[in-house]
């Protein structure tokens, strides 16, 4: 009893302050990994006194016998200690796998996770970090659920991201890119290590606060920063590593090819093998077949190396915290030919407490990229190039700077030699980019008004230089110094947006609000200057000096320039309200009144709601013991989207043409007219946030419909070819997203998490105002937009089979009809299927075959740790689309090319050899040549997208070390499409895709 | 740290919520010349209006001109092997699917739209007080362009769209014979306004369109529906103004020489302004080059071995003893010599047959033709020096005099009455410059083998003759069956698909 009184009255002197503080310090780890962790708050709750933990996790605080201790650290579940008797206090902080507590970069602040009411998704940085690769945005892949990446292989390339589907057809589909408050259309100037968190604002109850740029979806990336009162932490990684072609695609071989030609019937196809044998020599295996057998591919395909170094330090002081890094990037492309990407980076970004009202910051990145592209129509001409030509041809003795071989030599219409484009093209492209962000924040109340300036600058200059190099084989196959030619591009885009906002918070009682009001003002300047010329073979240009390849060493009749800019401003305010009641019931809103000089109407009015219960917090569930926590939720918010281009009215552009050697001008003036305006987007969201058994297993469920109105759509002539858009249509799109995590342990050695993500995605046109369609795509592979279908779908007859021998021609009214028409139906050729049984093949016979756009995509991965290693494994799949083999078509426009393994070999060749190929004479015919599955491919695929085995040495008096070894991308499974990548962006055809490498790397980090 | 209210922080900030920028959400776009913009009183305006018109014709697609004739008996697909759906027009075997069909009807519907548009500019022109005359002038060389677009997109397919406005909605199609009748009235109507020169004498714009060249569309339109008479008042008011010859060299006629001939009614005129590189305004006849040849300039470059001229056209022309005009038709290979001589027949040929052209030029052996064309070849020597790519800086010839005398002489054969001179005088006019002796009494089928000979490979004027005759023996060579029921290509799936007037007329056609 004494005791007890006792306590109560140490409590009663705490209350009043007179209790005696002791001393208490301790080291606060990690559960997981047992790690000490730096920057861990420790506050003493109810007061304003708190220390935070120093480099080793130590940490030292007075305190009362009887006050509440605080530790949190962000990712963890916080912990609260009642201090008693004892002056150390050792804490271990479990990892929060719902991270409720975790804080989400929202618009234009910051909300906890556990508030949140819409869509919002965040990577965490060391997932990005897995990824080996100059583009942040390629790592989202198979990481979010409702986010489509379609990566690009060739160094440099930023990849298609689209945020739950297509809503704009005129305008761009990529989402709204903010860099510590700037705005972007892609992040291709970061590295993955600069970044410290990526919070994706799906819907549009989260989005509709950035206004008319974010109709697609906005991804917030926060550079790293440093953090008061923390020690200085180096940090130096590394990696190195080789990329290699993966699932080359396998075109037919001599042996192939010449079988495919002699039963092709064509006497120009079987000549140019004879012309081949005569040139090249006779194959002593098979002597009816030239003594060539290029597998193009490998000629082209090379392995290429990429690596990157990187510095970062962060550290904070009392006042001023700061973040400084520095990092280069280098990557070569599998293309053989100058093809690479090299980027060099720096940063730094300081945030200053200068006294008790004022916070300033700024951050500055510059970022130096050079690129050298492929020449992407190479890709094309690989798959064209025969097998029975040689790379090089020893006959041509003449030939600088290499004796490529020439298919006319053997008949054939092109040259077709991929490398004389390859080696004798430089496009070099230098990209320069100045980001820098300045803000002042003032306490106008302490803990209640806050005001916030901040402008961010974005400088982008880019420097092309295009070059075409002189070659010589023959008289006829060469190019000569004045047809040798030069394009230099500068291009400069320039923007810089002003941001002030007011953001007020309170408490009252069970009511937690925080409202903020802003305005933002944008400008948006572009202008590109270009000039081009072709060498003066008197001049002082030298071949294999780049040095002297300069606009100055042209000819100066052959010059001519161009000049172009643009410039958009914007102007807009906005308020966003949070509203937490009883901490379960949540309410949220935004309003933005966005003006812009684009279209006729200048404001656009933008509001959003969300409202979120956290069911988990009533009565009535507190004895379901395994659930933790569960939040339903439901946002609706209204978009614009101003990536439409603005309405051209009827305009005129300026022609020229020749009368008697003089060249005239004149101007066209078009003959149709856009009525172009704000297209509009309306998203409902509704999701659950859960957790269950003690947190070990979070999931998140959102559904979503998202109406695009007034949608711009070309609006065909009836006659001609001049299309003006209009914003008739609208198009939805709509989609289940799932995303689990599971947190095991099996041990204190073995621990292991699993989590998966799995979206659908539902796109249709809902109205075309009366249009029945609109065809898009191309003449001969017809895609279409019409009312109840995806986007773009594929519009073209279906086969029912191959015609197997003569009496199926004989017994099929269709073919009978054609035949009568003057078309000659042979054994081989395709059986179409008579849709609207007029026994003829006609256009009404087509019917929809396919949409582009994937319609569900999953992601996952399975994490493995024991002791000091982990092992990682990632994957990504996809299906539901078809890709349309733009090569295999090429054949309607010429022939005498290579055709792929894939059909070399299952050709219909005789009676029963297939019911899918056409012969080789069929695939020349223009009956077989209908879009059909023959030329589209099922474009399901699922690929290991990486794995990584990690090792973390962790001794006394050395510095954390870890090692890496990760296959990115190693392994591809796709279900019929044989091409090198059923990634071919969201149009689903495939011309000149640069293949996706896999890429092995092996890294070190090193922790200072 | 002050808990008051920071009076002066809030003064200090509320200056920047005033801040406002509705001037500049009032900015235009940039490089967006909006039509009301332009000044219409400007007299180089409304040139450039007119020039528009023309640009717009001029820049036609490789394939555009060789389908257009490909059909004919003077010359087949070539290109063997490549193409297919070309070679199988050439023999009358069409899928409306084929893409060249539908480029053809699109780009030349757009042409007809296009320079309908520039005239409905220059009518503001005009309302903003250029001088009207000059507008009149003007909005007549377009309806000519117009017409003459409108003729050839119609002899193609048959009944297309007559358009006199850029409102899509009140544009029809009509039977082929009523838009000959009404190209033939706009011509009327025209006539009057045009410049009586003739197109090479033109100085403001040399090349143009003048009286003669409406006269001549007129000629042509009313040659497809037999009303002779007409067609002999039209081409006799031409042959009566004396303002043309026939260009004494036929061979050069089609070569650099023959740019701006005063012979030439109607020509696409292109070029390299004489400059080694730079600036090149060209049409693409490496389609019709020769695949293989070995030329007199080593780095000319040769062509895809379209177009070739037909062994019936090549043994017609022999059989008449022609030499000129089949020197300056066809470009002989050894091959196709030596398959010449397979037919006893043509054992022994004239000695000035060879495989090298008189400037030099030896075209090789190759396998997708036997022949070349001639008329759409220019030495490589004529080739600007620098310039390497075939047949560069030559002008593609659209309308000759020739032809106007040959329509002359087929209405009179076929019993119209004209007032410039005989049928006999105006063949033979052409027969002599081609070495030839002269006929007297000449019949019709005498007419229709001089236009065979002399505009053999020209813009299918062989085909539609014989489709407008009937004569479907003709047109039946090598293995080739034509029936009337082909005359006409089908529409291209495409056009169907995007325009319901087409749809519509198709199927009201079809029922």
């Amino acid at each position: 009893m004494k005791t007890k009184i006792s306590l109560l009255l140490m409590l009663f002197f705490s209350i009043c302050s007179f209790a005696q503080q002791i001393e208490i310090n301790g080291t606060v780890t990690s559960e997981s990994d047992g790690m000490p962790l730096p920057g861990t708050s420790v506050i003493i709750k109810g007061t304003d006194r708190g220390v935070t933990t120093d480099f080793d996790g130590k940490y030292m605080i007075m305190a009362e016998v009887g006050e509440q201790l605080e530790f949190s650290y962000i990712g963890f579940v916080p912990q609260v200690i009642t201090v008693g008797y004892e002056n150390q206090l050792n804490i271990t902080l479990i990892d929060d796998v719902a991270s409720l507590n975790e804080v989400v970069v929202v618009g234009y602040g910051t909300q906890k996770k556990a508030d949140l009411t819409s869509a919002i998704s965040t990577i965490k940085p060391e997932e990005l970090q897995k990824t080996p690769s100059a583009q942040v945005a390629q790592s989202f892949q198979g990481k979010v659920a409702g986010v489509q990446v379609s990566s690009m292989g060739s160094p440099g390339e930023t990849p298609e991201i689209i945020i739950r589907g297509t809503n704009s057809l005129y305008g761009n589909s990529s989402p709204l890119f903010v860099v510590d408050g700037a705005f972007f259309d892609n992040v291709d100037f970061l590295n993955s290590s600069e970044i410290e968190s990526v919070s994706i604002l799906k819907d549009a109850s989260a989005s509709a606060i950035y206004g008319v740029r974010a109709a697609n979806g906005v991804v917030l990336i926060t550079t790293k920063g440093g953090r008061l009162n923390k020690k200085a932490e180096i940090t130096f990684s590394t990696y190195y590593g080789m990329q290699i072609a993966q699932n080359v695609l396998k075109m037919a071989n001599t042996e192939q090819f010449v079988t495919f030609a002699q039963e092709s019937g064509s006497a120009a196809e079987i000549s140019s093998v004879n012309q081949a044998m005569q040139r090249f020599g006779r194959s002593r295996v098979n002597p009816n077949i030239p003594d060539v057998n290029t597998d193009w591919y490998d000629e082209v395909l090379r392995v290429a190396s990429i690596e990157n170094h990187d510095f970062q330090v962060n550290g904070g002081g009392a006042d001023i915290s700061y973040s400084v890094g520095g990092n280069f990037f280098a990557q070569d492309g599998i293309l053989d030919m100058k093809n690479s990407y090299e980027r060099f980076n720096v940063r730094a970004k300081v945030d200053a407490k200068v006294n008790d009202w004022l916070k300033v910051g700024g951050n500055m990145l510059y970022s130096n990229a050079v690129k050298y592209d492929d020449e992407a129509s190479a890709w094309q001409e690989t798959y064209f190039a025969v097998p029975i030509l040689p790379v090089y041809d020893s006959n041509f003795t003449d030939a600088d700077p290499l004796p490529y071989s020439d298919a006319r030599e053997i008949g054939y219409r092109n040259s077709q030699n991929p490398f004389t484009l390859l080696d004798n093209s430089d496009r070099r492209g230098e990209r320069r980019r100045t980001v820098a962000n300045f803000y002042a924040d003032f306490k106008l109340i302490p803990e209640q008004l806050s005001f916030k300036s901040s402008l961010s600058y974005n400088y982008l200059g880019v420097n092309e230089r295009i070059v075409s190099l002189p070659y010589y084989v023959t008289d006829d196959y060469q190019r000569s110094v004045n047809q040798s030619s030069i394009t230099r591009n500068n291009a400069v885009t320039e923007n810089y947006i002003w941001d002030n906002t007011l953001t007020y918070t309170n408490t009252f009682g069970e009511h937690d609000i925080t409202v903020l009001a802003g305005m933002s003002f944008r400008d948006d300047y572009a202008s590109n200057f270009g000039a081009s010329g072709n060498f003066d073979p008197n001049g002082a240009f030298i071949r294999n000096n780049d040095k002297t390849w300069y606009l100055t060493n042209t000819s100066e009749d052959s010059r001519t320039a161009y000049d172009g800019g643009s410039r958009s401003y914007g102007f807009s305010y906005f308020t966003r309200a949070q509203y937490k009641f009883n901490d379960k019931y949540l309410a949220y809103a935004t309003f933005r009144a966005e003006g812009s000089n684009k279209y006729d109407e200048t404001y656009v009015y933008l509001p959003a709601f969300g409202l979120g219960w956290e069911l988990s917090k009533e009565s009535f569930m507190e004895n379901v013991g395994f659930i933790d926590y569960l939040k339903l939720r439901a946002g609706w918010g209204r978009l614009a989207n101003d990536a439409v281009p603005a309405s051209i009215p009827q305009s005129a552009s300026t022609i020229s043409t020749v009368f008697d050697d003089t060249l005239v001008n004149g101007f066209q003036f078009s003959t149709s007219s856009d009525d172009l305006d704000w297209e509009y987007t309306e998203e409902l969201n509704l999701g659950l946030s859960s957790n269950f058994f003690n947190n070990r297993l979070s999931l998140e469920a959102d559904y979503f419909i998202k109406d695009t109105e007034n949608l711009a759509i070309p609006v065909l002539p009836l006659i001609g070819t001049d299309v003006s858009y209009q914003n008739v249509g609208s198009l939805r799109n709509k989609g289940l997203e799932l995303a689990a995590t599971w947190n095991g342990r099996i041990s204190d050695d073995w621990s292991y998490s699993i989590s998966g993500n799995f979206s659908t995605l539902d796109n249709e046109i809902t109205s075309l105002e009366g249009q029945p369609y609109i065809d898009t795509g191309t003449a001969e592979a017809r895609q279409r937009l019409v009312v109840g279908q995806p986007i773009n779908v594929f519009y073209g007859w279906e086969i029912e089979g191959v015609y197997q021998n003569q009496a199926e021609i004989d017994a099929d009214p269709v073919a009978q009809a054609a035949i009568a028409d003057g078309t000659d139906i042979k054994p081989g050729y395709f059986k179409y299927k008579d849709n609207n049984s007029s026994g003829t093949l006609d256009s009404e016979d087509r019917e929809y075959l396919g949409s582009p756009v994937p319609d569900y995509y999953y992601g996952g991965s399975l994490g493995l740790n024991y002791k000091n290693f982990e092992l990682n494994v990632a994957f990504y799949g996809q299906g539901g689309n078809v890709i349309l083999n733009t090569n295999r078509m090429e054949v309607i426009r010429t022939q005498g090319r290579n055709i792929d393994a894939q059909l070399a070999v299952n050709r219909w060749h005789g009676e029963g050899t297939t019911n899918e190929f056409p012969s080789s004479e069929g695939y020349r015919n223009v009956w077989n040549q209908r879009l059909s599955k023959f030329f589209l491919q099922e474009g399901d695929f699922f690929r290991i997208q990486n794995i990584q085995l990690a090792y973390t040495l962790r001794e006394e008096n050395l510095p954390e070390m870890r090692f890496t070894l990760t296959a990115d991308r190693p392994f591809l499974s796709t279900k019929s499409y044989d091409g090198f990548n059923p990634e071919v962006g969201f149009d689903g055809r495939d011309t000149q895709t640069y293949p996706t490498p896999s890429v092995y790397t092996f890294g070190v980090t090193v922790k200072l | 740290m002050k808990k008051i209210f920071n009076i002066r922080l809030i003064l200090f900030i509320l200056p920047v919520f005033m801040f406002t920028c509705d001037d500049q959400l009032d900015e235009q776009q940039e490089l967006v010349v909006v039509v009301d913009d332009i000044d219409y009183t400007s007299e180089d305006g409304a040139l450039g209006a007119l020039v528009g018109a023309y640009q717009k014709f001029n820049d036609i697609g490789w394939e555009q001109i060789p389908l257009l004739s490909v059909r004919g008996d003077d010359v087949n697909a070539g290109g063997l092997g490549d193409q297919q759906g070309f070679a199988d027009t050439d023999n009358y075997v069409y899928d409306n699917n084929f893409w060249m069909y539908n480029v053809f009807f699109e780009n030349w519907a757009q042409d007809i739209l296009q320079i309908t548009a520039q005239i409905e500019q220059l009518e503001k022109f005009r309302a903003a007080g250029v001088d009207s005359d000059l507008i009149d002038q003007y909005v007549a060389e377009c309806r000519v362009l117009r017409g003459f677009v409108t003729l050839e997109l119609s002899r193609m397919f048959g009944d297309v769209y007559k358009i006199e406005t850029t409102d899509q909605t009140q544009i029809e199609v009509l039977p082929k014979d009523e838009l000959m009748v009404w190209i033939s009235d706009e011509m009327d109507q025209s006539i009057p306004y045009l410049l009586d020169t003739a197109p090479n004498q033109r100085v403001d714009l040399p090349g143009g369109i003048t009286k003669y060249t409406g006269l001549t569309v007129k000629a042509m339109a009313n040659l497809e529906v037999g009303n002779y008479q007409n067609v002999a008042d039209a081409t006799g008011e031409i042959i009566n103004s004396n303002r043309f010859q026939l260009f004494d060299d036929y061979y050069h006629l089609f070569k650099t020489d023959g740019k701006l001939a005063n012979e030439n009614i109607m020509e696409i005129q292109y070029s390299d302004f004489g400059q080694a590189s730079g600036e090149n305004v060209s049409h693409l006849f490496e389609f019709y080059g020769p695949e293989n040849w070995t030329a007199a300039v080593p780095e000319a470059g040769s062509g895809w071995g379209f177009y070739e001229p037909s062994f019936k056209f090549v043994k017609f022309m022999l059989d008449r003893g022609e030499t000129v005009r089949l020197e300056t038709s066809v470009l002989f290979t050894d091959r196709g010599i030596a398959e010449l001589q397979t037919d006893p027949n043509y054992a022994t040929l004239p000695s000035w047959i060879s495989n090298t052209t008189r400037d030099g030029d030896v075209i090789n052996d190759f396998t997708r033709a036997y022949f070349s064309s001639g008329k759409h070849y220019l030495p490589s020597i004529e080739l600007t020096p620098g310039r390497t790519t075939y047949g560069t800086n030559k002008n593609y010839t659209v309308i000759r005099y020739s032809e106007v005398l040959l329509m002359y002489a087929e209405a009179l054969t076929r019993g119209a009455s004209g007032s410039a001179g005989t049928a006999d005088s105006a063949v033979n006019l052409i027969r002599n410059r081609a070495g030839l002796d002269n006929l007297s009494g000449v019949t019709s089928d005498q007419v229709m083998d001089e236009k065979f000979a002399e505009l053999g490979m020209e813009w299918g004027i062989r085909f539609y003759d014989m489709v407008r005759l009937g004569e479907t023996e003709e047109l039946s060579y090598d293995g080739r069956n034509f029936t009337m029921e082909k005359a006409f290509l089908p529409y291209p799936q495409a056009q169907l698909d995007q325009s319901y007037i087409l749809n519509a007329y198709n199927q009201n056609q079809n029922d």
